[in-house]
């Protein structure tokens, strides 16, 4: 199974599970914070997971490639959802379903970047449901958020029996679907620096709105003619999110033009080795990243540009 | 025999022409045939109460999960199936093993049976990843599945054999030991003089392509509810598939019960294109299990099921082919080499073959034709029908040839194609299959001029100047429509069984009221629309409103035999059955309405709904004062006729010839052909292989048209179809035959932003030889744009020197030909 | 077992389910409302769409018990008796459909568009309804259908009002 591909963990699906509905578990839907974490302790031998919106945990559930035996559903806690500015930082409850957070006006405002990667994920029906913290705890490699959180050097805020924790983007995504979450964890906000421009996701599917072969998460922030702040992140080209600090490096003081760029997105490409899959070869995802990179970065610095 | 003596000439014309139905003249005014009138099946599926398979499960039914090899190919070694049987809500659990025992093999039209046998359960031996080798029965679907994984399956994997021409070499791996190869079939057949054509050819235009599998992928999955009467030892079933009622003897005997003894009831599909055609394995391992339980089980396929153990991928050919042309465009000859990858059995044969040489010239006067087939077996999930059955690969194939000629020969796409178009009709190619009407020119120059052609001729130049890859594709292809059974025997010399009987039947009903009930035996509804066909047809003959007419559908056990859809073939067969039984119950209405009238038959005629003397038309009955009189008033006519008014038509194909001894000549078994051109415009990226529409025109010609809105509708999505096996889908099996795509996540299904809307455009050539001249045409838009889109991504690649000869043409495959280009520099 | 309070087309329903059944099986075998159908089981073809407290879901990857204190809405409830909502008889005045299968879970998703947008663009609905896989018809004639009923829905509120 390729890592860093999104998809792979359900192409086992064919391997003699024949099932598309759920395997049997226990649930509860708390109405504390505290009763959740005092629950998945409790539970944990039985691999207790938080629910969140279910639109990925279900799916896995539906193919029998994840068995929990005990969902603790975060539906009826109070004060997970949410979206509000604190000075610099944009905080949006785990909870927050996408929907909301892709309707927001304080998000276009504060990290317009969310916005646009949000209006990338799947399907409105699917957004409705999905959560900002279950997409970013169920960490698939080709996902948008995690590659939004990671551009923007959020944080990620964690609470679990000994209290609560602040996790860097850069340190929350582990491996292909793996997280620093401790088994007794739950996410329940993130917090993201206020970067109100320049920004631009874009990404490369098959299908509409199918999941991203590769994606690009670009932020620019410039000081007259010269790119004083350079940010980006990729998915789809590794077991996580990744940053690309040479890229980023390179475009530093520079005025962003094509030339610039493209440098930039050749330094980028040259420090991946993402693994193929029958959608695309190794090849063809270094080629599709180099291509996104230069289309995001230069759509990025054009928005930068213009807000001056 | 290098030509055809003139006494041989004369006497295959003379042949040909008495073999032809009688030319029927089709009338200018028709009332309903024609009309877009909202379909009479609508309203139930609009509120939700379609009544599909899944909706008719009772309280109490069982639900049956099947257990499916993660090995592509392995031998079984043993069962361990005690948790399983303990576990809760569990009624019965079967092996491969102990089915092979209950079930004789699968209804199977293969080449040798026998030799390449076909379970509902693997027995012995697993052919394929996904392939059943037990099922569970319990109390609900989420209990089988627990009860499922608590089986344990010995297994001893056996190197698996998956690229189709490595299965052809010696000393690999056997899918069917006893049939000591894995070629299923191969022959050679030449049509016309093949080495003369090609020693006289100017240019001979060489090329390798590859056609992967799709499918059709309906959203609603094949599924039966099964019910066993001990007392009786029969079975009455309700499936999503019905169809050749009169080979369900084999079903019978696989279920080792009396034909009679089973009674399979049609409900309605959510979709087939196809993969429902005969799909009779879910309804076996329902039976199979109602009788082992005692109790009623449903058995649903899920998506992965369906996906991977369907029984009816599309086709997978790899084509070696030569075109012989002439240096002014003409085409002499062609000389066809396929390899076909069947998967590990071959259900139908190379049926799909014979959909393919019913139009395999296209529609040009391509003299001689030489065909070999191979028919390879490998460790995957085998092919069934997918709309065009084999016809629309080899559509793709000759239009991408005609491409290739057109381009080495510096001609453009459509003059080339008018150079070599048939005119004159009937038309017999050199297969011997007839082309019954057609007007190409007519159909091309609708397309071009609903393409706007010329436009995006100039759009191309000066998008072109901009570094934008702008192609033009072109195709003219055939829609072939009512097969004849011939196209599954006539590979051999000598058939096991050189069946003849595709018909249909419908049946109707003139009520004490005078309202008409129309019976369709096996017709079953897939999303064409028989029940509004049929009311159109009905309303056509009896002056009545469409949506008067009942439709009803009736189960194998009650009668008439009937085919079922297939090959485009409801239309024309429907239309016929209609006018026969329409027929009938007229001659009947006429005799009693004389005798009501007191007047000769001669001199009454039909007119708004009834009979009227003629000259005196205010003497006149109803078919309602008719009905009503036949029905209860025995005495108030000759004793010799009997009460009620109601007929039925067996209807047989009306144009189908047997082929000749030394099969030079295949005979006549796909007589009305449809045609089509479509004309799309794509933009290729060629950074990221991304191919998008700009747009997209499609002229059909299916002769009459019953309802052109329905057809239309047919058109765009098959269209979709086209554009999900030219660009996205694809049934992806690795090196070591593992089904990569299982899920939807993989398998690749267009939605509303890969399809654009179509510009869509009717001529319409009657058949002179169908009732109101109709063709079938359902199948038709997939048939084309697998071939349009090839060659419009071709167009636009051109300029780089890149051609794509493989499809799906997917991202990986547009890169990796432009990469190459680029190195050869 | 978890009780469940559930509205469905109007109607309060209570019931004890399995934590696992999936929203799509309650709905169809334990409340009867066969028309919401089930395409895939993994959340893509969109065949099992739903509204739930107005929004559309995907009810085969939703579970009975996340529909808690909800108000569902199904291909049911649209009709108003035998008078069909618009959305359903432009479906057959366009021959938005074939099989019918994708049919309810579309007109679902239909329903939601217009609530938000009563007055879409072709590209518009056409990016809409990409969340709904369709085998028959190609897409083209279900945008002609919630074009037609997004004008008739306009001009049956201009009247009302």
């Amino acid at each position: 199974m390729a890592a860093g591909t999104r998809g792979g963990q359900h192409r086992e699906c064919a391997l003699g599970r024949s099932p598309l509905k759920p395997p049997p578990f226990d649930y509860a839907a708390p109405t504390t914070l505290d009763e959740a974490i005092g629950l998945l302790a409790e539970h944990a031998g039985a691999e207790a997971r938080v629910l969140a919106g279910g639109q990925s945990l279900i799916p896995m559930m539906n193919f029998r490639l994840a068995k929990p035996g005990y969902l603790v559903d975060l539906r009826r806690v109070a004060g997970l959802a949410g979206i509000r500015r604190e000075g610099d930082t944009l905080v949006i409850g785990a909870m927050t379903r996408m929907a909301e957070v892709e309707r927001s006006p304080e998000v276009a405002v504060a990290a317009p970047l969310v916005t646009e990667a949000i209006g990338l994920v799947a399907h409105v029906p699917v957004r409705n449901s999905g959560t900002v913290g279950g997409s970013l705890a169920h960490a698939d490699p080709a996902a948008e958020l995690p590659a939004v959180v990671l551009a923007l050097d959020a944080k990620l805020v964690a609470a679990g029996p000994g209290g609560t924790r602040t996790i860097p983007a850069g340190e929350f995504f582990t491996g292909p679907y793996g997280t620093a979450l401790a088994p007794e964890e739950i996410l329940t906000e993130v917090r993201l620096p206020v970067w109100p421009g320049g920004h631009a996701f874009t990404e490369f599917s098959r299908i509409h709105a199918n999941f991203a072969v590769v994606a690009v998460a670009a932020l620019v922030d410039a000081d007259g003619d010269r790119i004083r702040r350079a940010s980006v992140a990729l998915a789809g080209v590794g077991p996580t999110p990744v940053r690309a600090h040479s890229a980023e490096r390179a475009l530093l003081g520079t005025s962003g033009d094509a030339e610039a760029i493209r440098g930039a997105a050749q330094l980028a490409v040259a420090d991946l080795s993402p693994a193929g899959d029958l959608h695309a070869s190794a090849e063809t995802r270094l080629t599709l990243a180099q291509v996104y990179l230069r289309r995001g970065l230069e759509l990025a610095v054009s928005r930068a540009r213009n807000e001056r | 025999m290098t030509t055809v003596d003139s006494t041989t000439g004369d006497r295959i014309a003379a042949d040909r022409a008495a073999s032809a139905p009688p030319v029927r003249p089709h009338s200018a005014e028709r009332r309903w045939v024609g009309q877009s009138i909202r379909r009479v099946e609508d309203p139930k599926f609009l509120r939700g109460r379609g009544g599909y398979i899944a909706d008719r499960i009772t309280p109490g039914t069982l639900h049956a999960a099947v257990l499916r090899s993660p090995h592509p190919h392995a031998r079984i070694t043993g069962f361990d199936v005690a948790a399983a049987q303990a576990a809760p809500g569990v009624h019965a659990v079967i092996t491969g093993a102990q089915a092979a025992q209950l079930c004789d093999p699968m209804p199977d039209f293969g080449p040798d049976p026998t030799r390449h046998t076909w379970r509902c359960l693997a027995a012995e031996k697993v052919r394929y990843v996904g392939e059943g080798v037990a099922v569970v029965v319990a109390d609900s679907r989420y209990l089988a599945e627990d009860a499922l994984e608590l089986i344990e399956v010995g297994y001893e994997p056996l190197p698996a054999v998956v690229d189709p021409e490595r299965a052809l070499d010696a000393g690999v791996p056997l899918v069917h030991e006893a049939l000591e190869s894995n070629c299923a079939y191969e022959r050679s057949f030449d049509f016309g003089d093949v080495d003369r054509d090609f020693a006289e050819a100017d240019l001979v235009i060489r090329d390798r392509l590859r056609w992967h599998r799709s499918g059709g992928q309906p959203l609603e999955t094949v599924g039966a509810i099964a019910d066993y009467d001990p007392g009786t030892g029969g079975f009455v079933i309700e499936t999503n598939t019905l169809s050749f009622t009169s080979y369900l003897f084999m079903v019978a005997a696989a279920l080792k019960v009396p034909v009679n003894r089973l009674d399979i009831r049609p409900a309605p599909a959510g979709g087939s294109f196809g993969s429902k055609l005969f799909a009779n394995k879910p309804a076996v391992i329902a039976a199979m299990c109602a009788r082992a339980t005692g109790r009623k089980v449903a058995y649903i396929e899920d998506r992965v099921d369906n996906i991977s153990n369907c029984d009816h991928h599309g086709s997978d050919r790899l084509y070696d082919v030569e075109l012989a042309v002439m240096r002014d465009g003409t085409m002499r000859g062609i000389k066809i080499d396929t390899i076909d990858d069947y998967g590990a059995y071959i259900q139908f044969g190379v049926g799909h073959h014979g959909n393919a040489l019913a139009q395999v010239t296209g529609p040009y006067t391509i003299g001689s034709v030489r065909y070999r087939v191979r028919a390879a077996l490998t460790n995957k999930n085998q092919q069934g029908a997918y709309r065009g059955f084999g016809s629309e690969v080899n559509n793709w194939m000759l239009e991408q040839m005609v491409d290739k000629a057109a381009r080495e020969l510096d001609l453009d796409p459509a003059a080339i194609r008018r150079k070599n178009f048939i005119r004159q009709f009937p038309y017999y190619i050199p297969t011997g299959n007839v082309y019954d009407s057609g007007d190409y020119d007519k159909v091309l120059d609708k397309a071009l001029e609903l393409a706007d052609y010329e436009h995006w001729r100039a759009e191309q130049k000066r998008l072109r100047e901009q570094g934008r890859y702008i192609g033009i594709g072109l195709i003219s292809a055939q829609e072939r429509s009512v097969f004849s059974a011939t196209e599954f025997w006539f590979w051999f010399d000598e058939p096991a069984a050189p069946v003849t009987s595709t018909p249909e039947s419908v049946s109707l009903k003139v009520d004490t009221t005078g309202g008409i009930t129309a019976i369709l035996y096996s017709c079953a509804f897939w999303g064409n629309s028989p029940e509004t066909m049929v009311a159109q047809f009905v309303a056509e003959e009896f002056d009545c409103d469409p949506y008067d007419v009942a439709v009803v559908y009736h189960g194998s056990g009650d009668g008439l035999p009937a085919t079922g859809p297939g090959g485009s073939r409801t239309t024309v067969m429907l239309a016929g059955a209609v006018e026969g039984a329409a027929g009938k119950i007229k001659a009947k209405a006429r005799r009693a309405a004389a005798h009501l009238l007191e007047i000769d038959e001669d001199d009454l005629e039909w007119a708004d709904g009834g009979f009227g003397v003629r000259g005196d038309p205010e003497r006149r009955k109803t078919l309602g004062e008719i009905a009503i009189m036949l029905h209860l008033f025995k005495h108030s006519f000759p004793a010799d006729m009997t009460s009620g008014l109601d007929e039925s038509q067996v209807y047989d194909h009306p144009w189908t010839t047997m082929p000749s001894a030394d099969r030079k000549d295949l005979g006549v078994f796909y007589p009305f052909m449809g045609h089509a051109c479509h004309i799309p415009v794509v933009e290729v990226d060629i950074e990221t292989g991304a191919v998008t529409f700009l747009h997209y025109a499609a002229v059909h010609d299916c002769g009459t048209l019953v309802n052109p809105r329905s057809l239309a509708g047919h058109i765009v999505g098959g269209t979709a179809q086209g554009i999900g096996t030219a660009l996205y889908e694809e049934f992806v099996y690795d090196t070591d035959g593992q089904l990569l795509s299982s899920s939807y996540l993989d398998y690749l299904i267009p939605t509303a932003m890969e399809v654009p809307e179509l510009a869509i455009g009717h001529v319409e050539t009657p058949s002179p030889y169908t009732p109101h001249g109709v063709k079938g045409g359902g199948e038709g838009g997939r048939m084309m744009a697998p071939a349009a889109i090839n060659t419009a991504v071709n167009d636009a690649l051109a300029p780089l020197g890149v051609r794509l000869t493989e499809l799906p043409m997917t991202p990986e495959r547009i890169l990796t030909a432009l990469r190459a280009s680029r190195k050869k520099g | 077992m978890t009780a469940i309070s559930v509205t469905v087309n109007g109607r309060p329903h209570t019931a004890q389910v399995e934590p696992r059944r999936l929203l799509v099986d309650f709905l169809r075998e334990d409340l009867g409302l066969v028309g919401t159908h089930i395409g895939c089981e993994h959340g893509v073809c969109g065949t099992c769409t739903v509204l739930l407290d107005g929004r559309s879901i995907r009810s085969c990857i939703t579970l009975a018990v996340q529909a808690d204190g909800a108000e569902i809405s199904t291909v049911e409830g649209l009709a108003d008796g035998a008078e069909l909502h618009p959305l359903q008889d432009e479906f057959s005045e366009k021959q938005g459909l074939q099989c019918g299968y994708c049919t309810p879970g579309m007109l679902m998703r239909a329903s939601e568009i217009l609530a938000g947008n009563p007055d879409p663009s072709p590209a518009e609905v056409r990016e809409a309804i990409a969340s709904n896989l369709c085998r028959c018809t190609g897409y083209q004639f279900i945008v002609e259908a919630v074009l037609g009923a997004a004008e008739r829905m306009r001009a049956e509120k201009e009247t009302a009002s």
